[in-house]
Parts: structure tokens; C-alpha cells; sequence
């Protein structure tokens, strides 16, 4: 009790400063010197990467972040015209239309690439013999039964990559027969990255039953960096033929009181310093094609000459009715 | 009622809470409503076959749920309410914990033990997140009911079951329908377990709506859903408060007191805490050891990594994620407690602010980004903005377990302060507040531990350089790379061990 009371008042003198000095902090949001940047939780760029920019222009970037990339369009759209920041970082191929439709954007260019790739557990494969598939048809064959998890491509966006992937190497008539096959050769379909990778997939902390699991081109690199002891080859590898471009875009949001800092921000992100930042802090590539890649990235990510793509505003039109197909052939 | 003579002074003090609530809460739910609500949308959902499906399925699990909690949670509360016992402190501390946890680590705890999803995993992790809540809402009550009652039964020879169901039920009858109402509520808007324990096939009308704004970008549809769960749970309410007016009887209360073991029965409030412990802590064991165990041994790196303070992939320290954790949580708690001691010591309407357990987190984020969006009110990325919301969430149910408290305090006490001659704000700090001190201390733990965990409402405002541990966990849990999500375990076994730690001494 003594305890409790004490961390009371502390905490309660604790509180009292903290919200006089955050209403503090609130009045800088009106000063031309700063550029808000808008992001999803997941955008943790290299620390001090915006110096530079801070150098060149004398304004601060704010970075503001709030949800995943879902949560972020969906909240911008609910106030399109009226933004909460200048430059909006994270739109990508599978929302474009939908941004477009709001008008949330007054200008918006690519900014990163990534790939929404298959990959596997080498160690599991090594060890019983069997080599790898190479194609989303192999997925499908028997020797591959019960092996692969997938995301829900309805509330993960790895999951709606790999779902548009088939439906663009197999074409709009035909994706429906691959899932069948998918679903009799026992796919497991889990509901986000996080609990496909790290708990069903073999191949990383979780140590599950899957040794195929949908995930990124870059994931291998991140498991060197990211290992629990150092190591020089990642666990994990991809099947490039399975492999859906993502791109992410970035832009100027329309309503933004800083028209001009936020070019200069959108030009900054699309220069060599930061496009070059991008692949150990982001995991993407760059887009800027005089941005030269860390080796990590040049050993261990794939980034296909010809990945499966298609069009934003296909993906708008049909992503409803392609997820209703999706949801009745899986349940 | 007794108390009136202080209500009517009292009257003017409910327009802080009720400003609170209307600025806060009602003014963006109106909002949502006005803007995205159709009629012929909502009445496209009433003959949807799909959407009466998960109608259907977030009914059903969620009275399975509220069965399986209080069958494990009431004799437990009674075990730790009427007897000591050494460890008794500790246990309550456990079977609080998981109260503050983020879904995803609990979620992840029981997926790890029962390695498939479904309606089992469903319902043990709901069990595991509200036995708490009947805890702490049951057992500060049941604590009160004076026991020389039961003696007294027993005496004349009324058997143990015949002495709960004359003596003790009826005291504390509408404690524990009010904490059963909360848990269905609790389990029958769930999002996060059912997102990750339900896989394709589970759906709440909650995922459904969070589903419909977030991923489809149908806000009318969302809006639609959420005016018919809020109908949904509304007339449970209305039934709810019908019941426990009939049930309740008046307190024959004494300050919180324990009962002596009685040989008979040494070892049966052992055995029913164990067993709960054993089915709530599992999954915070499984989280636990997944912070500590990789590739099969074991290693202290994420624990090193947590507490030097760098977190990998991550632009914030570990420090910091605590520190605005922490922040967030007592300025929460600051703001509901005082709140939630005025509406409880007057006559205001319980329902009006019941409201924010009605209505689902997705439309209240909406409202909040709609509506303070523009100048003077343009305060959807405040940092404020968080922690105050926290409190209009934690508000319900720290107007619970308080409300008890206060209705047990003993007119005579009072009536003897006045005619003593003490003003009533002498005999609100003499005869009320030591009495309320308890209860207070606990609704603070309860407001703390809402906004420690909350994943809701919030996850719709932006933030700047201030994120919480539930974000920093589920960040590191959704990144390749085994030390990340080693990290991640460790962050939220971390949590584990202060919550159970802090709440064991409350």
C-alpha cells in the first residue's frame, strides 16, 4: 500500500509536468521551419539521416507515424484536404487507387521497391533431401503438401501481394483453380506476418511446422543483420519466380501549408543520401538508380529483373470482388 | 436512497465528468454517425447472410467465454477474498498481469502452447485476459460482506451452499453480474485475439468493422456494423441493470476483513487459486521463455539488448518506449480516477457513461480524426490527445470498481458525522475517503493497466516520437530476424514481470 502510494505522487507530479510541457511542444506545429512527415509505425529511418536536410533548408523534419500502411491511407482519406502533416511516406501499388480516387495527394512519385516473395527454410530442405520449389506451380505439387503458410490477404498486405502475384502470372480466370490446388496441398493461412513468420515458418525464432512462408525479398539480409550471433549466410533464401513488386510512393498532401519544404523533403528522400539509407534501415531498394547497394543487400536480397506486377487501378476496381473469391474458396 | 442529502450538492461537481465525456467521447461517435451512417446500408446488413454469421459466432464464443471465466474466476475470488495465505499476494499480482498486455503476446503465448487456432484458443485466451476483471471488480466487494453473517448461517445449521446462496450471493450478486456483463462486452467486441487465434474463418462484428474502414475503406459499412453492436450490447445492458435492481439487497457490510482457514478446508482456496494460475499463466510462462530460449538453449542477448536500451530496427530506446508508457498511463489515471470518484458519489445515470464499452474502438478513432481535424480543435496529433482518450476508455470500469466502495460506505457513519456537525466536505475526508482509500488505489492500478495495454481507439492518432510498448513489441514480433523478435519477447516478458510485481503489492 505504502508502495502504491508513493508511486502515486510521484507519478502524479510526474503527469503534471509532463502535460504542461507536451502542451508546450504542440505550439511548434505552426512554425514554418518544420515538415511534418506522415508514416506507418513500421517507418524507422537511420538515425540522423535528416540532418542533412535540416542543413540545407533550416527546417526540422517531424516525423509523425500511426498505424500500418492500412490505417495510415484510411485515416488520410477520412481528412483528405485537411492533413495532418505536408508529405505522406508509404502509399503503395495495392492503395495508389484508392488515394487517387480521394484526391489525398497533389503530386506523388515512387520512392522504394520491395519484393512480396516465397521464401524457405534452407536448413529444413538441406536436411531431408529435397530441394526447394522454384515456381508458384511447384507450391501446388504433392511433395510440397502441408508446408506453406500464407497471410490473410485481407488484413495483411504481404498476403494481398502474394494473392495479386498468382492472379497475375496465372491470369483473372485462372487464380481461382491454383488456390483450389493451394488449399488441397494444405496451405495454412495465417492472419498477419508477424504470426506466420515468427511463429508457424521454421526458418526464423519461432522454430514452426512451415518451412515456406510469404514474405520479403529482403527478409534474408535482415536475418544476417538482425541474427542472434553473427553469421555470414542467412537461413533463409527466396524463389524468385514468385516474387510481386511492391512500390511505395511518396507525396505531397493536398492542404499542406508548406508547399514548398514539402518538394524540397520529397526531393531529399529521392536523393542519393537517403535512397542510399534505405535497404538496412527500411529494407527496400532504392529507386534512384545512382544509389549503390549495401553488399548485404547485393549478396542476399533478390530484387527479379521481371517480377509479377499489376496495374493500381485493376488492383482498385477488382481487390472487393477478388477478396470475396478468395475468402470462399479458402473457407 | 439515503445519501441524497449529498447528492444534491454534489450535482454541480458532475459537470466536470459529463463535459469530459461529451467533448471526448460523444461529440466524434455523433460525428462518425452523422457523417457515414445510411439506413439502407444498415438494413442490407440485417438480411446479409455473411454478416449474420459473425453476429452469430461473436455471440456464441463470447457467452462461452464469460461462462469459462467465471467459473474459473469466482471461486477464485473467493479463495483470495476470505482467506490468507502465504503467496496469495502474488498470485493475485499474476492473475491481474495479463490485464495489461497487448493481444498479441497473449495471443502468441497460447498459440505457442496450443499450436492451432479455433474456438479453444479463442476462449482460454479470453479466460486468461478477464479473470481480472472479475477479480478486481468481485473481490473488493465480496471482501466486504461481513462474515459473522455466514457464522451466523452456519450456527443454525445451514449447510456451505445453502449459506452462499441466502447470506452471501445476494450481497454480492450485482458485483458479479456487473462484472459478467463486462466480460461479455470484453469478449464479444474482441479484435486483437480473434485477429490473431481466429484465422480466416473467425470473425467478430469488431473485426469486421475494423476490417470494413481500415482495409476495404467502407466506412459506411463499418459505421452500419457498429451502430448494430452497439444496439446489441446496449439491450444486454438494459437487461442487465433490470437484474441487478431486482437482485440487490442492501450491504451488512464491515470493513474489509479475513477469514481464519478452517481445518475442513485447508487446502481447497490453495488448489482453486492453483489452477487458476495454472491456466492464466501458461501463456505468460510461453512469452517468458520465448525471451529466453533460441535454437533450443538458452541466452540472455534480448534481456542485455532491452536493458542497454537500443532496441534492434527500432529509432527508439527502450527507456524511452517505457518512459511514455508510464506517462501516458498516469496521466490517464490522473484524469479518470477524480472523474470516475464524482460520478460514483452522486445519482448520475450509470448508462451515459457506460457508452464508451458500447461502442467500438474503430468508430471512436474515426470520430476523433474527423472531428478534431481543424482549427481551434485540431488536436488529432497532440501527444495529450492519447492519454486522455486512455481515460475516457478506462472510464466504465473504474466507475465499477469504485461504485461499490462507495455505495458500502455506512450511512449511520455519515449521519453521525453531520450531526456531530461536520460539513460534508469534512465528512467526505473523514468518514468517506478512508474507507474509499482501497478502492481508489485499485481503480488507479485497473486505469493504469487500460492504458498500458490499449490498442485500440489510439492505434487511429498519430504519434510523434512517443511510442508504447504495445507498438515497440509489435513492431519488433513484425520484422525478419531472430534477435528482433527476440526482443520483442523479452519487451513484453518484461511487461509481464512489473505488472505482476506491481500488482501483487497493490
Amino acid at each position: 500500500m505504502r508502495f502504491i502510494r508513493t508511486l502515486l505522487a510521484a507519478s502524479f507530479v510526474v503527469a503534471v509536468t509532463a502535460c504542461s510541457s507536451s502542451s508546450s511542444n504542440s505550439s511548434i506545429d505552426a512554425t514554418p521551419n518544420e515538415v511534418t512527415l506522415l508514416a506507418y509505425d513500421a517507418f524507422t529511418p537511420q538515425e540522423g539521416i535528416f540532418d542533412a536536410f535540416t542543413a540545407a533548408t533550416g527546417a526540422k523534419v517531424k516525423v509523425v507515424t500511426g498505424g500500418d500502411s492500412g490505417v495510415l491511407i484510411s485515416k488520410a482519406i477520412l481528412t483528405a484536404g485537411t492533413p495532418e502533416g505536408d508529405v505522406l511516406w508509404g502509399l503503395d501499388n495495392t492503395l495508389l487507387s484508392r488515394a487517387q480516387k480521394a484526391e489525398l495527394l497533389t503530386s506523388y512519385e515512387p520512392v522504394d521497391t520491395g519484393d512480396i516473395c516465397v521464401n524457405y527454410d534452407k536448413q529444413w530442405f538441406a536436411s531431408r533431401n529435397i530441394a526447394p520449389p522454384t515456381s508458384l506451380e511447384d507450391l501446388a505439387l504433392p511433395a510440397y503438401k502441408n508446408l506453406l503458410v500464407v497471410q490473410d490477404p485481407v488484413a495483411s498486405s504481404p498476403g494481398l501481394g502474394f494473392l495479386l502475384g498468382t492472379i497475375a502470372h496465372f491470369g483473372v480466370d485462372k487464380w481461382q483453380n491454383y488456390w483450389k490446388s493451394l488449399k488441397e496441398n494444405g496451405v495454412r493461412v495465417s492472419p498477419d506476418w508477424t504470426s506466420a513468420y515468427t511463429i508457424d515458418f521454421s526458418g526464423s525464432s519461432g522454430k514452426g511446422k512451415y518451412p515456406l512462408v510469404i514474405s520479403y525479398g529482403s527478409s534474408p539480409p535482415a536475418e544476417v543483420l538482425y541474427a542472434e550471433k553473427p553469421i555470414d549466410t542467412p537461413p533463409t533464401a527466396v524463389i524468385e519466380p514468385t516474387c510481386f513488386r511492391q512500390t511505395e510512393y511518396v507525396g505531397a498532401l493536398r492542404g499542406t501549408r508548406n508547399p514548398n519544404l514539402a518538394a524540397q523533403l520529397i526531393s531529399y528522400l529521392l536523393d542519393v543520401p537517403f535512397q542510399e539509407s534505405m535497404p538496412l534501415s527500411l529494407f527496400v531498394f532504392p529507386v534512384n538508380k545512382k544509389a549503390t547497394l549495401p553488399d548485404l543487400f547485393t549478396k542476399f536480397a533478390v530484387a527479379p529483373k521481371n517480377p509479377l506486377t499489376l496495374d493500381p487501378t485493376d488492383i482498385e476496381k477488382n481487390r472487393d470482388a477478388w477478396l470475396n473469391s478468395w475468402r470462399e474458396i479458402i473457407l | 436512497m439515503a445519501r441524497n442529502h449529498l447528492v444534491s450538492k454534489t450535482k454541480t461537481l458532475l459537470l466536470a465528468p459529463v463535459a469530459f465525456l461529451g467533448l471526448f467521447f460523444v461529440v466524434p461517435v455523433a460525428n462518425t454517425l452523422l457523417r457515414y451512417f445510411s439506413f439502407s446500408e444498415f438494413t442490407n446488413l440485417l438480411s446479409s447472410r455473411s454478416f449474420r454469421g459473425v453476429a452469430w459466432f461473436s455471440l456464441w464464443q463470447a457467452v462461452i467465454s464469460t461462462i469459462a471465466t467465471l467459473a474459473i474466476a469466482i471461486p477464485t475470488t473467493w479463495a483470495l477474498c476470505r482467506f490468507t495465505f502465504r503467496g496469495a499476494r502474488l498470485a493475485r499480482g499474476i492473475l491481474t498481469a495479463p490485464f495489461v498486455l497487448p493481444a498479441v503476446v497473449v495471443a502468441a503465448g497460447v498459440l505457442a502452447i496450443t499450436n492451432s487456432r479455433g474456438v479453444a484458443p479463442i476462449i482460454w485466451a479470453h479466460v486468461v485476459f478477464n479473470v481480472s476483471v472479475v477479480l478486481r471488480i468481485v473481490g473488493p466487494r465480496w471482501s466486504m460482506v461481513n462474515h459473522r453473517l455466514e457464522h451466523g448461517a452456519a450456527t443454525l445449521g445451514a449447510r456451505p451452499s445453502r449459506t452462499f446462496a441466502l447470506v452471501v450471493w445476494p450481497q454480492i450478486s450485482d458485483a458479479v453480474i456487473s462484472a459478467a456483463t463486462l466480460v461479455f462486452i470484453y469478449c464479444f467486441t474482441s479484435f486483437g485475439v480473434i485477429a490473431i487465434l481466429g484465422g480466416v474463418s473467425r470473425r467478430t462484428v469488431e473485426s469486421e468493422i475494423f476490417t470494413q474502414a481500415v482495409r476495404l475503406g467502407n466506412t459506411t459499412t463499418a459505421t452500419a456494423l457498429a451502430v448494430l453492436q452497439a444496439i446489441i450490447i446496449g439491450a444486454l445492458f438494459f437487461i442487465t441493470r433490470r437484474l441487478t435492481r431486482t437482485s440487490s439487497t442492501s450491504l451488512q457490510v464491515s470493513s474489509p476483513q479475513e477469514l481464519r482457514t478452517k481445518p475442513n478446508n485447508r487446502h481447497l482456496p490453495l488448489v482453486l487459486t492453483a489452477v487458476a494460475i495454472v491456466i492464466v499463466a501458461s501463456p505468460l510462462v510461453a512469452t517468458i521463455y520465448r525471451s529466453l530460449v533460441v535454437n533450443g538453449h538458452v541466452s540472455f542477448s534480448a534481456w542485455r539488448t532491452v536493458f542497454s536500451g537500443s532496441l534492434p530496427a527500432l529509432s527508439v530506446s527502450s527507456q524511452s518506449v517505457v518512459t511514455t508508457s508510464l506517462l501516458f498511463a498516469t496521466t490517464a489515471a490522473c484524469i479518470c480516477v477524480p472523474l470516475s470518484l464524482l460520478v460514483a458519489s452522486t445519482s448520475a445515470p450509470r448508462a451515459l457513461f457506460s457508452m464508451p464499452l458500447v461502442i467500438s474502438a474503430a468508430t471512436l478513432g474515426i470520430g476523433l480524426i474527423i472531428t478534431f481535424n481543424t482549427a481551434p480543435f485540431a488536436w488529432r496529433s497532440e501527444r495529450w490527445l492519447i492519454p486522455v482518450i486512455h481515460a475516457v476508455i478506462a472510464l466504465p470500469l473504474v466507475i465499477r470498481a469504485i461504485d461499490p466502495a462507495v455505495r458500502a460506505i455506512p450511512i449511520s457513519l455519515r449521519n453521525a458525522s453531520a450531526t456531530l456537525g461536520a460539513s460534508p466536505f469534512i465528512t467526505w475526508v473523514r468518514v468517506d475517503m478512508p474507507i474509499l482509500t482501497p478502492a481508489i488505489l485499485r481503480a488507479t492500478g485497473l486505469s493504469m493497466a487500460i492504458s498500458l495495454g490499449e490498442f485500440g481507439a489510439t492505434s487511429f492518432l498519430s504519434r510523434s516520437g512517443s511510442t508504447t510498448l504495445p507498438i515497440a513489441i509489435a513492431q519488433l514480433l513484425g520484422r525478419p530476424g531472430v534477435a528482433t523478435q527476440h526482443a520483442g519477447f523479452a519487451l513484453a516478458a518484461l511487461m509481464v514481470l512489473v505488472t505482476v510485481g506491481v500488482m501483487s503489492r497493490a
